[in-house]
């Protein structure tokens, strides 16, 4: 099957936020509204944007981009969640195989159940998507993430629907399709808007980390959005990966090969010599 | 301390031997629980982060216990420190005869040896340098993981990795040498009684047996 993905137009988004409540009503992610009862103080960070960042119970926010934008001041809207890369880092440093490249759709999946808290996604994420609830301090955590609606009995992509934030989106501001249709149809678009005069127009997605599966078009540079220019998959990964792990293993089992060898010459010689150290005189 | 047939010396104090039993078993569970994060088949062992709360149990242990240690037998401890980073000519000579040790049993080329002889001494300056190392790594891991950031940590996880496959090979070799190897009968006798033969001590520690020797003498005028 070919590789879905989605396409978030910048463009056409209102930043109504429709997605990220209806991501936490069809993923079952609560969310607390502060009240004065409950004794939460709610905060007023200058911004329309809220909640604050990314959440074990938010997979997905709209952000608030407030800058100048070819010569005027502008509010630049972006969709904040996980971006499916093909070159997955969180994928490669995960230890229990808890995240995977899924077959079908080639979004990166999560096994909640295998997932053991250590939170390495989290630091090797190149966008900081990754969120992990529980204590850090107890180590008793889980990380927490946008599966693009493939969570179990949740499963829209198997019951042949779209994602629940590109259903629910009113002004098509977010397509799901095939990603080879979607990279079409926002090569269009940008063409579309470069034309319009948005010189710096941008189609992000379509190389980056071997591809993303959430793809983006843009009528400035990924930066004024909030986007890394250039994402890179963490040295570190391939380093620890696939240096020193299979080095480790290495060193481990030489050493124990060594050991026995050791052991067959050291007993030969127990029964054959008379050793120095320990004269057996009985 | 002579006992009825043999003369015996006190190769490890109580307190040492208590703190090597814990420190021990600190390090094993660390160890093992460690190990299930590099064996993705045996993740599910983890699946419900025990094994990061045992780690965390027993990393305070493998911390705490050497710095009660430290302050309960400070001089104790301010010597066994010093040693690890002693060296001397005999323990060139002892690398040199290291390998027809190894391949062919035989220790006629090694130079007498202080209290450690060169590979203990290794396995100790190894003990003291990266369990310090992935204690330190271990700990910004652990404290910091929320505040520190992500590059920080990346390297973090890589170096505490890098002190896990060094100990982790290295913990091999010390338990052979102590408890499996057949020549070294002694070794697991001093570290569980305390106790060593004289004879053994002789000739397997022979600067430090003679420099006891003299301290016993002078003590006895």
């Amino acid at each position: 099957m070919a590789d879905k993905a989605i396409l978030y137009d910048a463009t056409r988004c209102t930043a109504c936020r429709g997605c990220q409540a209806i991501c936490k009503e069809w993923n079952e992610n609560d969310e607390i509204i502060p009240t004065k009862q409950n004794g939460v103080k709610s905060e007023n960070r200058g911004s329309n944007e809220n909640p604050k960042d990314l959440a074990p119970n938010t997979w997905l926010k709209i952000t608030f981009n407030e800058l100048e934008h070819y010569g005027k001041v502008d509010w630049l809207f972006n969709r904040r969640a996980c971006m499916h890369c093909t070159d997955a880092a969180c994928v490669k440093v995960c230890p229990s195989g808890a995240l995977y490249k899924d077959e079908a759709y080639g979004i990166t999946g999560f096994n909640k159940d295998l997932c053991t808290g250590c939170g390495y996604c989290v630091e090797f994420c190149p966008f900081d998507v990754p969120r992990l609830e529980g204590s850090t301090i107890l180590g008793k955590t889980k990380m927490s993430k946008c599966v693009l609606c493939t969570q179990p009995s949740l499963n829209r992509l198997d019951a042949g629907y779209e994602p629940a934030c590109v259903k629910t989106c009113p002004t098509d501001a977010l397509l799901f399709d095939d990603r080879e249709k979607l990279i079409a149809i926002a090569k269009g678009k940008v063409a579309a808007l470069q034309a319009k005069g948005f010189t710096n127009a941008t189609f992000y997605g379509e190389k980056e980390l071997g591809g993303l599966h959430v793809m983006y078009v843009l009528n400035d540079t990924p930066d004024k959005y909030g986007l890394p220019v250039d994402p890179k998959f963490p040295a570190t990964a391939t380093a620890w990966q696939d240096i020193i792990q299979p080095l480790g293993w290495a060193v481990g089992g030489l050493t124990i090969l060594g050991l026995a060898l050791n052991y067959i010459i050291a007993r030969e010689a127990k029964m054959t010599k008379a050793i120095p150290g320990k004269k057996e005189k009985k | 301390m002579i006992q009825k047939n043999e003369a015996v010396v006190e190769k490890y104090s109580k307190a040492t031997r208590i703190l090597h039993h814990i420190h021990t078993a600190a390090f094993i569970i660390l160890f093992l629980t460690g190990l299930v994060l590099f064996i993705p088949q045996l993740g599910f062992l983890a699946q419900d982060s025990w094994t990061r709360i045992l780690h965390r149990i027993a990393a305070a242990i493998f911390i705490v216990a050497p710095l009660i240690y430290l302050i309960l037998k400070p001089k104790a401890a301010i010597e066994a420190l010093k040693e690890a980073f002693t060296w001397g000519k005999e323990d060139i000579g002892w690398l040199k005869a290291a390998p027809r040790y190894y391949f062919l049993s035989d220790e006629e080329g090694m130079p007498p040896q202080g209290h450690m002889n060169t590979g203990q001494k290794l396995w100790w300056f190894i003990v003291v340098v990266f369990g310090a190392f992935i204690a330190l790594t271990g700990a910004v891991m652990w404290f910091l993981k929320t505040i520190a950031p992500a590059a920080v940590l990346q390297w973090m996880v890589f170096a505490h990795d890098v002190a896990f496959i060094v100990m982790g090979a290295m913990l091999f070799v010390h338990v052979y040498l102590g408890v499996i190897h057949p020549m070294m009968t002694e070794a697991w006798r001093a570290i569980s009684k305390g106790t060593m033969s004289e004879e053994y001590a002789k000739s397997h520690h022979g600067l430090w047996y003679d420099k006891q020797m003299k301290k016993d003498n002078e003590k006895g005028k």
